[in-house]
């Protein structure tokens, strides 16, 4: 190892060249970072919900929309000249737009674009609602009157009350990467309509612009972010060090750390989801450890003048530290790593990313800041001043002395309530729920929710087996009662199928009477009316519905909410009635897709690989520490402080309300991974007192002098650091911060405070 | 030496020019193509074959009897196959013009009843194919567009000529689902070969290819038509069979009476 570190510091500038080089080769890389948003994409390729989002766009065609929403809050609501107007113009307007896609009935749907299908005595119509502008007030009272009887489109187009209706637009195939445009696009067109005044209120949603939202803010947030971390760490920095070199040098290690990183990600592929936006962020704060370590060894040694030349203290500073600081970089690497046992790709990514980053970070340490010193001229006058911390440290070495009682109620109060919150935990993703409660996308989401049937997907496929399956009225009757079964779920606002159509079908051709509306008797008979309608069709109108062979349906459904709790309630008890209306044994084959379902499985993914990566990250940092010390007890009493954080902040989720999801499951293996440092520093410490002899008392007061510091400047970095995620636009980075942030100062507290309680306790003391 | 040759090249162009002079407006080669004999009745077996994006492939069978009344036309249709269809028959009286819808009446086998239905869009789709109700008639409507001959060339190893019809307004585009089309027309038989359509935003919607041209009793016809909608990959092919032009159809065959006692061959 010394032969290296002499190599490093005989050849300064040649590895300040060297990490100079790597940057930029790094940095080159960056231009090829791509944002990936695609919730399914987050999926394990082999998870139901991604297999069954392919095959359902595959047989049916993407069910993803945009969905323009048009409120009229005066007393006619939408059906009046000036509204019916505005969206025949945005209906033709969307029609016109390269990025939509509007081949069939269903790319673009709209009261401009949808039909109504009608019976009489001698015939049957069909034909479109809006056949052109209507001039007068009959003809628009015939529109509200035959949204009403056709029914198909009630709620689902037009709100049951007509106050509201909807223009929805499928994007072009393949233009994921233009969501963020099509927002902007269609935003434009509102604000132009609305320019012109009128009473109307638009609200822009749909998965494919809440995607787009996603995919804009992202990098937005990491530009935003990184300043606000980099001045508090400079400012930390400077009340630590208070020279140029003492600030800048750890900066640099950082940066570098972070730009390699994200070069490493973007020449490995890896697409930054929501989740690893906040690397950066991570990698700042943690990174800094090493440095900050380092500085602070070389300028005590400095100061003591123990070696005469700069190149020996330089060596010895390396020396020393070199293994204290792969070890605090090897057990949070650990507490990151288990993230690889999540079966989500973008808590995977993080965890690998994350462990990166930190081995970067150590690896430029270890070599920018010998080599950089080397190069730098000497300075005497860097005298040390007092840290500004010193009186808090030095009275915190006495007071846990005095009030052991009083620390160890303390902190069994907390665990008792942290346990109590512990059962009250619950998971419960949303991707909506991920928007501030004031942010337009989460309103127009909510609002759509309220006058229509939902903005949420969820999709049934049931596969007959067999060519011609679907027309058989067996089964058209019990897609029926499918779908009122669903129905009857408060939070699912309409559903929709080939049955239906063929409903309405039946009871025009026979007069227009209701008694006739139900499935069609034969086979033979529903075929006819799929062929009848065809007439004036275009081929794939029912592609969304049944695939060409009538092998495939598809049921639509439309729910108010994505979260999951609902969703997983509502597939539990439809599990029993698909099993028995298309019995597997008969041939049949039921399969769900679709975001509400995405969400769902998303969530036990989450909770699955919560504990997963809990237990092992555990176990790991657990051997490690026991490998470290040598004896299992002092193990033990290093994983006090992070378990009790862990549970600290998985149990106050708890008593908050704070559900589980995607950020927050993060929260336990990431504080974890960075809490034992604590720990680890504090019991090295102890150690060396205690080898030398001291008494119980001393051992503890010497070892809050001496690492008391470095611990207290630690947390603030990382407390600091992920604070700034409460300025996040998404609450996901949000909660992440404040939960890691409340983690690390029980992480604080319990190393500091709880330490050398428990230490203390027995009759003989703990040896350690 | 290269400006020799450029004079030389004007010369030429400069002679040849004024026989090229005599050449067809666009709007006359349409009404050559308008104009063309197709017969006065026919009959003709019909093999539809639909085929999506996924390459699966619905077949329909189908026979059909038509009749030229002046400029309007009367057809009725029986579904041959697949068997959950058989019988059920359309009967469609064409108005030329825009002035009067077309009337159309359908049985449904398994009702047993005829039933009028309601007209459709020239822009709406034609018995869920690929082809429009514009694009299934000999020639669009000539008044409609704005016709343009741009060119001359050999399509095919036939000589063609290349003209495009633009719908003379927003309206028309709308309601035809067109902002352009271009014919590719056999100079010999004033038949076109090759149809181009763009859509509204201006992208290439489809393509309808007419092959297999040969003359039969006397009338120049294509014996299968494929439209490929290069934007959703769905394809229809039509194969035409049987045909027998000019049998003196009697009118009694376009009749709901007929519609209903479905087609018995012959």
């Amino acid at each position: 190892m010394k032969q290296i570190f002499n190599w490093v510091l005989t050849h300064p500038k040649t590895v300040v060249l060297m990490l100079l080089l790597t940057t930029a080769l790094a940095a080159s890389q960056m231009r090829n970072l791509h944002i990936e948003t695609d919730m399914d994409a987050m999926l394990p390729k082999h998870s139901d919900a991604y297999v069954n989002k392919q095959v359902l766009e595959e047989r049916f065609g993407s069910t993803d929309l945009v969905i323009v929403g048009i409120i009229n809050d005066k007393k006619d609501g939408i059906y009046n000249t000036h509204s019916l107007a505005i969206i025949q113009e945005l209906t033709n307007w969307m029609e016109e737009q390269p990025l939509f896609r509007t081949l069939a009935l269903n790319d673009l749907l709209s009261l401009d674009t949808i039909k109504d299908i009608r019976g009489s005595e001698a015939g049957l119509d069909v034909e479109q609602f809006m056949d052109g502008l209507p001039d007068n007030q009959e003809q628009i009272d015939h529109i509200k009157q035959r949204m009403h009887a056709f029914g198909v489109y009630e709620d689902v187009i037009v709100s049951a009350d007509g106050s509201g209706t909807i223009v929805a637009v499928k994007p072009m195939p393949n233009s994921r990467s233009h969501y963020a445009e099509i927002y902007d696009l269609v935003k434009g067109k509102v604000a132009e309509i609305e320019a012109r005044g009128g009473s109307e209120r638009f609200f822009i949603s749909g998965r494919p612009v809440i995607e787009g939202v996603f995919g804009a803010y992202m990098p937005a947030e990491m530009k935003r972010m990184q300043p606000i971390v980099m001045a508090l760490l400079l400012l930390l920095l400077y009340l630590s060090f208070r020279t140029p070199r003492g600030v800048l040098l750890p900066i640099v290690v950082v940066l570098m750390a972070e730009i390699w990183t994200l070069g490493t990600m973007a020449a490995l592929g890896a697409p930054i989801y929501t989740i690893t936006t906040m690397l950066p962020i991570l990698i700042l704060a943690i990174g800094i450890a090493d440095a900050v370590h380092f500085l602070s060894r070389e300028r005590l040694l400095a100061h003591h003048r123990a070696y005469a030349h700069r190149k020996e203290r330089m060596v010895e500073v390396m020396h020393e530290l070199w293994k204290p600081m792969l070890m605090t970089t090897v057990t949070t690497g650990a507490g990151f790593l288990s993230m690889l046992a999540s079966d989500l790709l973008p808590i995977q990514d993080f965890g690998m990313y994350a462990t990166i980053g930190i081995v970067y970070a150590l690896l430029i340490t270890m070599l920018l800041l010998p080599a950089a010193l080397m190069i730098l001229p000497e300075k005497v006058k860097h005298a040390e001043r007092k840290p500004l911390f010193s009186g808090y440290v030095e009275w915190l070495g006495g007071a846990v002395l005095k009030h052991p009682k009083r620390i160890l109620s303390f902190f069994a109060i907390l665990l008792v309530i942290s346990s109590i919150g512990l059962m009250r935990l619950d998971v419960n993703a949303s991707l909506v729920d991920q928007f501030k409660p004031g942010d337009p996308l989460r309103q127009a989401d909510k609002l759509l929710n309220e006058h229509f049937s939902g903005t949420t997907s969820l999709d049934v496929m049931i596969d007959t087996g067999r060519e011609n399956g679907l027309l058989e009225p067996v089964f058209l009757q019990h897609l029926i009662d499918l779908q009122e079964e669903i129905e009857k779920d408060p939070m699912v606002g309409d559903t929709g199928s080939i049955s239906e159509f063929l409903q309405t079908m039946n009871q025009a051709l026979h007069a227009d009477d209701p008694a006739w509306h139900r499935v069609p008797e034969s086979s033979d008979m529903a075929a006819q009316y799929l062929l009848l309608y065809s007439f004036s069709g275009a081929p794939d109108d029912f592609e969304t519905f049944i695939t060409g062979d009538y092998r495939h349906a598809h049921v639509r459904i439309n729910m108010k909410t994505d979260e999951t709790k609902v969703v997983t309630a509502l597939l539990e008890r439809m599990q029993i009635k698909t099993d028995l209306w298309f019995p597997a044994d008969q041939g049949f084959k039921v399969e769900w897709a679709g975001t509400g379902f995405t969400v769902s499985r998303l969530s036990e993914m989450i909770i699955h690989g919560q504990v997963a990566s809990l237990a092992t990250s555990i176990i790991a940092i657990f051997l490690l520490c026991w490998w470290m010390f040598k004896r299992l007890l002092i193990a033990a009493i290093a994983m006090v402080p992070v378990t009790l954080a862990v549970t600290v902040n998985y149990g106050m989720m708890g008593n908050v309300g704070i559900p589980l999801d995607i950020a927050t499951a993060l929260t336990g293996a990431m504080a974890l991974g960075i809490g034992v440092d604590f720990a680890i520093h504090y019991l090295h410490r102890y150690h060396e007192e205690s080898e030398a002899g001291n008494s119980y008392e001393a051992c503890v007061i010497n070892t809050n002098r001496s690492v008391g510091h470095a611990i207290l400047f630690n947390s603030f970095v990382v407390i600091g650091g992920f604070l700034v995620l409460l300025t996040a636009a998404l609450y996901p980075q949000m909660k992440l911060g404040a939960l890691i942030a409340a983690t690390m100062v029980v992480c604080y507290l319990a190393t500091c405070y709880l330490f050398p309680v428990l230490l203390g306790m027995g009759k003989k003391k703990i040896k350690v | 030496m290269y400006k020799f040759y450029l004079t030389c090249l004007s010369l030429t162009l400069l002679i040849a020019s004024p026989v090229y002079s005599a050449e067809p407006t666009g709007l006359e080669i349409m009404q050559q193509v308008d104009a063309r004999d197709d017969g006065d009745d026919l009959i003709q077996h019909m093999k539809q074959r639909l085929i999506d994006r996924r390459g699966n492939i619905r077949e329909r069978e189908m026979v059909s009897f038509r009749k030229d009344y002046g400029r309007d036309s009367k057809s009725i249709t029986y579904f041959l196959a697949p068997s959950n269809v058989r019988d059920t028959a359309l009967l469609t009286w064409d108005y030329d013009g825009i002035e009067k819808d077309d009337d159309q009446w359908l049985y449904l086998p398994a009702l047993k009843k005829v039933r009028r239905i309601s007209s459709s869009d020239r822009g709406d789709y034609f018995m869920g194919t690929d082809f429009t109700f514009e694009d299934i008639k000999q020639t669009p409507e000539l008044e409609d567009y704005n016709w343009h001959l741009t060119g001359s060339e050999a399509l095919d190893s036939e000589q063609v000529w290349v003209v495009e019809g633009e719908p003379k307004t927003d309206d028309l585009k709308k309601n035809l689902g067109y902002s352009k089309t271009r014919y590719y027309i056999r100079k010999d038989i004033n038949m076109y070969i090759r149809v181009d359509y763009w859509d509204r935003k201006g992208k290439e919607l489809k393509h309808l290819l007419s092959e297999e041209i040969t003359q039969i009793n006397g009338v120049w016809t294509a014996m299968r038509a494929t439209m490929t909608n290069v934007q959703s990959n769905h394809r229809t092919e039509i194969s035409f069979s049987e045909h027998q032009y000019n049998t003196n159809l009697s009118d009694r065959v376009f009749s709901e009476r007929m519609l209903k006692r479905g087609y018995r061959g012959n």
